[in-house]
């Protein structure tokens, strides 16, 4: 009977100490830790408060435990931004690391005339992987008719050769349904890389065209 | 005493659902999104920037939602001179079963889709009907997730408020 009572107290205890959220987790570390250190502290004070009995000092109590706060209160500040600094350095390492200048890549989108094509979206692929999808409004694409030119996708990719494929879907001649593709394999090298998404009218056969262009 | 306060308030405010840690969206400016419509073209809510706006999350299953969109319908055919604007996001999975809806309620505002959810996620959408309010700035001034039959008697004036700003 006792080991049944101890079971069932073991089993009900189980949902308080399984926290599943990792943030949680973290949350009640830090609150655990930060309680911890109050007591301490408050400890360490209030010893220090029992050796400064003995010892006038000039200032008064309050004083001095709102001094004592005020302390804790900068530390706990510049080791919170300390903490972010470090953060934010490691971070910038990575990047650094990771994805340097050199292996930039951006992608932009200009349209001239536009009488055989409405741009509706452009699907953008890079070796296979698809890394962009921008949906174009009238006003967006009426500003890239008055002659904008839109950065599309911005990346990094390692020095070599890569395929950009590029798909357009919008209205054609006539008010139909509208959709094609241009590929292109380009070769990065050690520098930044731009590419331009062209769409074209094709007067003569009363087609758009698209095409992709190297600014090399 | 204030250190003991200190530690108390840690341990108080360290539990919690994590969504009560996000920020607020009120208040914050709105997530930009920008969605196909039902009538074919693209909308995007920062173009609708200068006028309030309001965000309705529907669904086709929902026959709450109904009832909020056709109010909302009315609204917008009172309000639409003065600078309002109402867009109905669609969060169903399937478009065409929305597009089929749509066809049927014969709104004048446009229906959106989403069928991937990112803008449902952005604003945090957990109840369907939900409304969101924008201001002329972008700025989100009020949610409403109120599926009672008197909803509007809610939200309504404080739109007609946002309105007049």
């Amino acid at each position: 009977m006792r080991n049944r009572k101890t079971s069932i107290s073991a089993r009900r205890s189980v949902p308080r100490i399984r926290v599943a959220d990792p943030a949680r987790q973290g949350r009640w570390l830090t609150a655990l830790t930060m309680a911890v250190v109050a007591a301490v502290l408050a400890l360490g004070g209030l010893g220090a408060r029992a050796q400064g009995a003995a010892v006038p000092t000039a200032e008064p109590p309050a004083e001095a435990a709102a001094t004592d706060t005020r302390g804790i209160d900068e530390e706990t500040q510049q080791l919170k931004k300390d903490a972010i600094d470090l953060n934010r350095e490691l971070f910038m390492l990575e990047e650094e690391l990771l994805f340097p200048a050199n292996t930039q890549v951006a992608v932009f989108v200009s349209m001239d005339v536009g009488e055989f094509f409405a741009l509706d979206s452009v699907q953008m692929k890079v070796d296979d992987r698809e890394v962009a999808n921008y949906l174009y409004t009238e006003r967006e694409a009426e500003a890239l008719l008055k002659g904008g030119v839109h950065r599309v996708y911005l990346g990094n990719l390692k020095v070599g050769e890569h395929e950009l494929v590029a798909i357009f879907t919008g209205k054609g001649p006539n008010q139909r349904d509208y959709r094609r593709g241009a590929t292109m394999k380009f070769v990065k090298a050690v520098g930044a890389k731009y590419l331009e998404l062209k769409i074209t009218d094709r007067q003569r056969r009363a087609q758009p065209e698209f095409e992709i262009k190297d600014w090399e | 005493m204030a250190l003991a306060c200190l530690a108390l308030y840690a341990i108080v405010s360290a539990p919690g659902d994590a969504r009560a840690a996000e920020p607020s969206l009120v208040g914050a400016p709105a997530p930009d999104f920008v969605l196909r419509s039902a009538a074919g073209s693209n909308l995007r809510l920062s173009e609708q920037r200068g006028d309030v706006v309001v965000l309705s999350f529907w669904s086709s299953r929902c026959n709450v939602c109904r009832a909020q969109l056709a109010e909302l319908d009315r609204l917008y055919a009172t309000y639409r001179p003065a600078g309002f604007v109402v867009l109905g996001v669609n969060v169903d999975d399937d478009v065409t079963a929305a597009r089929e809806f749509a066809a049927g309620q014969k709104l004048q505002f446009p229906l959106l889709f989403d069928p991937t959810k990112a803008v449902a996620r952005a604003y945090r959408v957990d109840a369907l009907p939900m409304l969101v309010a924008v201001d002329r700035f972008g700025a989100v001034r009020f949610l409403s997730r109120n599926d009672k039959p008197g909803a509007a008697a809610e939200y309504v004036p404080a739109l007609r408020a946002l309105i007049d700003e």
